[in-house]
């Protein structure tokens, strides 16, 4: 039976490379701006991270708000607050309109408070205009132990270790169905390695019980099996690695995300065909592709 | 190199290289964007379809842009647009999706290459940009 088109949660990719931004003829297809994924469900709109991607998507808001189609207000949620997951909120331009409202969420286990690292990103020093002088009604939370909720969606988090500084991992929940965003850590730390610690099976589980069904799994693949080995301890995944999690874990859908800089569309075609035909008969059957801006799937 | 320089200047008697004024170039830069998709098992629309400014609407209805008699293929199905100088496909909640090298999408902006599958048939997308002179 056809699912309710109102019912499906709207997944978009904004911005899909990890660590810097790429733009070139050679990363057009699969998108050279860094992170950046909306859902929207019934008229609530969730932004992960901040990546140079927010900037397209700020224009489109601004577009839809000059329209009268949708009210602005934003709610992101930051996986950590490193450069490539935050660089482009200064150019997201809701933030320099009145009437909008931006709520920024993120891990309350930073060192320092989120709001000050945001803040000090906007440092004379570094960009010319200091986030007070931001004109939008901008709020800065960071989670708490219960479960939020926005509109029809339930918005659970954990955090993850193995990545330098940590990271936050989101699952959103609405009618039945769920989105699990995890980038940003290194799984081959917690699943393989010479030394299995509590701390590794620990993980392991929990990783596994969060991911566990989900229908759309936007995960961390940013190196392929040949290059992990020398990039052990940068604090992220091999493509395996996620993979292997996922189809343990009954993923429905799996996109791979946060991909290396390096990587051409070429090479990143040429990871798809090698991978892809493997789940999509099954078993475990498994949707698997890599995640490329200006996307939108039905979730 | 200069040996082969030195070798033209002797025989064509050239001492110095003349500079060509800029608004010679200048005349050549307006480009113009094409974009077509090849249709391929739909039969009698099997062909190459080009895309311009407007809309395209893709579907087995009679009204549509590209239509395609196929059973699979919905009334209204698709729509392929010009958006911020980009194509793009939207689903227009159809029955079996539009799918773009194997994805059930909503929306995807398209590229080079792209596979796109409606109901059974297949569409590839592909543009180029050229200089035209005036």
């Amino acid at each position: 039976m056809k699912t309710p088109v109102e019912e499906k949660m709207l997944v978009t990719f904004w911005g899909t490379r990890g660590s810097i931004s790429t733009p070139g003829r050679t990363t057009e297809k699969y998108g050279g701006n860094t992170p950046c994924v909306t859902i929207e469900n019934q008229g609530t709109r969730i932004v992960l991270d901040a990546g140079t991607g927010i900037r397209n998507l700020g224009i489109e808001l601004v577009r839809e708000a000059e329209a009268g189609t949708q009210l602005l207000g934003v709610h992101l949620f930051l996986s950590h607050t490193h450069w490539d997951h935050i660089q482009g909120l200064p150019f997201f331009q809701p933030a320099y309109l009145k009437d909008t409202k931006v709520t920024i969420y993120g891990s309350p286990k930073k060192e320092r408070f989120l709001a000050s690292v945001l803040k000090r990103q906007m440092d004379y020093e570094y960009f010319p205009v200091s986030m007070s002088a931001l004109t939008a009604d901008i709020r800065i939370q960071e989670m708490s132990e219960e479960n939020l909720h926005l509109g029809p969606i339930t918005i659970e988090w954990e955090e993850q270790g193995f990545h330098p500084g940590g990271s936050v991992r989101y699952r959103f929940s609405a009618h039945g169905r769920k989105v699990v965003y995890a980038t940003d850590v290194e799984l081959d730390l917690i699943f393989s390695g010479d030394h299995r610690t509590k701390e590794k099976e620990a993980a392991a589980r929990t990783y596994l019980d969060f991911i566990a069904g989900a229908d759309l799994l936007i995960a961390d693949g940013m190196f392929s099996e040949e290059e992990y080995p020398s990039r052990v301890g940068w604090g992220h995944a091999s493509i395996p690695a996620v993979i292997d999690a996922a189809s343990k874990s009954g993923v429905k859908q799996l996109a791979i995300f946060h991909h290396d800089p390096q990587h051409s569309d070429k090479y990143l075609d040429d990871l798809w065909v090698k991978y892809r035909s493997r789940y999509l008969a099954g078993p475990p059957k498994m949707d698997l592709f890599w995640a490329r801006e200006g996307l939108t799937l039905a979730v | 190199m200069s040996g082969k320089n030195e070798i033209l200047r002797d025989r064509n008697g050239f001492d110095t290289t003349e500079e060509i004024p800029r608004g010679q170039f200048a005349d050549m830069l307006p480009l113009s964007q094409r974009a077509y998709l090849e249709i391929t098992g739909s039969r009698e629309k099997d062909g190459i379809f080009e895309l311009g400014e407007k809309a395209v609407v893709v579907g087995r209805s009679t009204e549509c842009d590209i239509q395609l008699e196929v059973q699979n293929v919905s009334r209204k199905h698709a729509r392929v647009l010009l958006h911020n100088e980009e194509y793009l496909i939207e689903d227009l909640d159809s029955t079996n999706g539009v799918f773009v090298n194997g994805i059930r999408v909503v929306r995807c902006v398209l590229r080079n290459n792209d596979q796109i599958e409606i109901g059974g048939v297949k569409l590839m997308f592909n543009e180029e940009k050229r200089l035209h002179k005036k």
